[in-house]
């Protein structure tokens, strides 16, 4: 199939423009270990490939490496017919340094290239225009004005591309010899001045904004009312989906096991395939939300002012402004807050924000913290006659989860060799103008954030569900405590005992390895009781009933908050860093420090 | 004086880079528009020596301190 290859600048507005020419399909090609995604849509006889927006071709990151390489070997392709440059028209300075790297590669392999300036409709609200045929002659290939959110010249060039106008259009080189980096900045700039318009109309807005957003009182204040409502969302607007996905989860279990009777394979599809990959489906709907509100907070141009706030206190702790979205969507799960890591500009702190990013407090600790809480914490006691007790123990076990995290990020950015922090790249953002975010880049991105975190963790949650599944129960017709999960229990009692815990326990956290809520299910059947996730309450009264001091409890939490005890969330750091001894060895290193805390809350308190 | 000590308001051009910068980081820097001659502006400072803001070119960027105090500046004043 012939190819069009789409290239730009980030924040040019070529996500959008990629949608309005291919429709609603796309395949997302995503490569193991970096951060470059490829798009690509049909659009009638072509495929176009969207590349992640770059700055230069002279690259700086490995993922930026991955990404030109890329692109070079998709121009040299016989199938690319066309480059596709984009710009942003209302910034037309800074888009021409990548469009004109861009145009020399498509020369250099005697391919076609056309510019579009995007954002027509802003310039022409400013009363400007912009002299295309000029530009045109400058630059040696057609430039193109058009709005991918107006959709101000779209059918235009979309029947451009059809009729294949551009090869009207012979492959010359720009009006300029283009060597060094500086002739390249420089034409850039005389261009610019001939033909942009006036940058400081275009700067006033965003800085009017700015005025405010990033004051260092009031953006502070927007800042935490801005965190609060990404917080509202993953746990409060989250909730009936979440429930939704339950039912339909739990419908579809009773529709299918009425067919086939009572027996192995019944329980095997209610606890293995319903109960234990099922219950990690529930999570969907929230990671698809919390990638809404990011897209909406990123596509608007508020995550770079976020990034900027915090910046300073993060990097105390060896850390960049930019580990601080994945951080903050760690509180729903590790797995989006690991790839939104991919962000970040230092391969340094990316890392060590991924290695940190399991000790935040994700929502499938809560039945855990819930239940634990309620053991220890009567429910009606107030701290200075106000603050709910247990409520703020949350809060505690919230803020021990992010200190560990800055702590162990510490010590990482410490212990790490400085040799690599030569070539790393500072901390610059671009500020990019407020805009209001479109719906259709938006829409893949959330669709695509559910259909990878499936992809990721399924396929480990379903081996990790069977397997526990089949070890509690077999032999058949024995009980929990008699089946081979159980007796493994009995074998590891004495791990567990140094922390003051019983082979119950024991079997429970060995389950949870799977996905910890599980700990809840598990420990509400050793205490013989069925549905104990409904009834978190009964199952406290029990537990309490049963006496677990107060310093094994402490310390149980603590082990919740700090173990990384999620095999999906290990397959995805696998998948991201490219490394497998890694990823175990993070989920070994976590587990014995748990152990550690659980083991000296016990002894001391 | 270096591009971490323009105050707020305050408009500078760009004298040259560190020397001993990475290439790879002086290149981008240089394709950023942090390029002799070219005009900045400081937009604004942060509270505890944050990153600032400054303008260059049609851009707005934003810097922490160990790459603002790589960056030479040359003010108004000090031309003439």
């Amino acid at each position: 199939m012939k190819k069009i290859l789409l290239v730009g600048k980030p924040n040019c507005g070529k996500s959008l423009l990629f949608n309005q020419l291919t429709g609603l399909r796309q395949k997302v090609a995503n490569y193991p270990g970096v951060t470059v995604e490829i798009k690509s849509g049909r659009m009638a006889e072509y495929e176009i490939i969207d590349f992640p927006g770059t700055y230069s071709l002279n690259t700086l990151s490995i993922d930026e490496k991955v990404a030109v390489e890329q692109l070079t070997s998709r121009v040299k392709d016989e199938e690319t017919e066309l480059v596709v440059c984009v710009l942003d028209a209302t910034r037309l300075e800074r888009s021409l340094v990548f469009a004109l790297q861009a145009q020399q590669l498509a020369i250099k392999e005697n391919k076609q290239i056309v510019f579009v300036l995007n954002f027509i409709d802003e310039v022409k609200r400013f009363g400007h225009n912009i002299d295309l045929d000029g530009l045109s002659r400058e630059l040696g290939a057609p430039v193109y004005a058009l709005s991918a959110r107006s959709l101000d010249g779209i059918a235009e060039f979309k029947d451009a591309l059809l009729t294949a106008e551009y090869k009207n259009f012979p492959v010359q080189a720009p009006r300029a010899p283009l060597e060094t980096t500086k002739q390249f900045v420089d034409f850039s700039r005389s261009l610019a001045k001939t033909y942009a318009m006036n940058k400081d109309v275009v700067l006033r807005n965003q800085n009017r904004v700015d005025t405010f957003l990033l004051n260092s009182f009031l953006g502070g204040f927007a800042f935490l009312a801005i965190m609060f409502v990404l917080f509202q969302s993953i746990f409060t607007w989250a909730t009936p989906l979440m429930d939704g996905v339950e039912t339909i989860i739990a419908s579809f279990a009773g529709f299918v096991t009425q067919f086939t009777g009572e027996g192995v394979v019944t329980d095997f599809l209610n606890d293995a395939i319903f109960g234990g990959v099922g219950s990690f489906l529930v999570f969907v709907p929230q990671i698809m939300v919390l990638t809404f509100v990011i897209g909406l907070l990123e596509d608007s141009g508020y995550l770079a002012r976020a990034a900027l706030i915090c910046h300073k206190p993060l990097s105390y702790f060896g850390l960049s402004g930019r580990s601080f979205i994945p951080y903050l969507s760690g509180h729903a799960c590790a797995i989006p807050a690991i790839m939104a890591a991919r962000t970040i500009e230092s391969p340094r702190k990316r890392l060590i924000t991924m290695l940190t990013i399991p000790l935040m407090s994700c929502s499938a600790r809560l039945p855990v913290y819930a239940l634990l809480v309620s053991v220890f914490i009567p429910s009606d006691q107030y701290f200075l006659g106000f603050f709910n007790m247990q409520g703020l123990t949350f809060f505690g076990l919230y803020m021990f989860g992010i200190v560990t995290a800055l702590i162990i990020s510490a010590l990482l950015s410490h212990s790490k060799s400085t040799e690599q922090e030569q070539s790393e790249m500072p901390f610059i953002i671009e500020l990019p103008s407020y805009r209001l975010p479109h719906w259709k880049p938006l829409y893949h991105r959330v669709i695509n954030s559910g259909q990878q975190f499936i992809k990721r963790a399924a396929p480990v949650i379903f081996m990790v569900a069977v397997g526990i599944w089949v070890l509690g129960y077999f032999p058949l017709n024995a009980s929990l405590e008699e089946s081979w999960l159980g007796s493994i229990g009995h074998f590891i009692e004495p791990v567990f005992a140094p922390l003051g815990l019983d082979w119950r326990y024991g079997i429970a956290i060995l389950m949870s390895f799977l996905a910890r809520e599980v700990f809840v299910g598990a420990l509400g059947t050793l205490y013989g009781m069925e549905g104990a996730d409904e009834n978190i309450a009964g199952l406290a009264q029990n537990i309490m009933n049963d006496g677990l001091p107060l310093g094994t409890g402490i310390g149980l939490l603590l082990f919740y908050v700090v173990a990384l005890q999620c095999v999906a969330t290990v397959a995805t750091l696998k998948a991201e860093t490219g490394n497998a001894k890694l990823s175990w060895g993070l989920y070994a290193a976590y587990g014995i420090l748990a152990y550690i805390l659980a083991f000296l809350a016990n002894t001391f308190i | 004086m270096t591009l971490w000590e323009l105050n707020k308001g305050e408009t500078a051009n760009v004298s040259h880079l560190w020397e001993h910068l990475d290439d790879s980081v002086s290149t981008r820097l240089v394709e950023m528009g942090f390029e002799t001659d070219q005009n900045i502006t400081c937009l604004r400072r942060s509270v505890f020596a944050g990153p600032l803001v400054i303008q260059i070119g049609d851009c707005v960027y934003s810097l922490e301190q160990k790459i603002a105090e790589q960056i030479f500046i040359s003010t108004q004043e000090t031309i003439s």
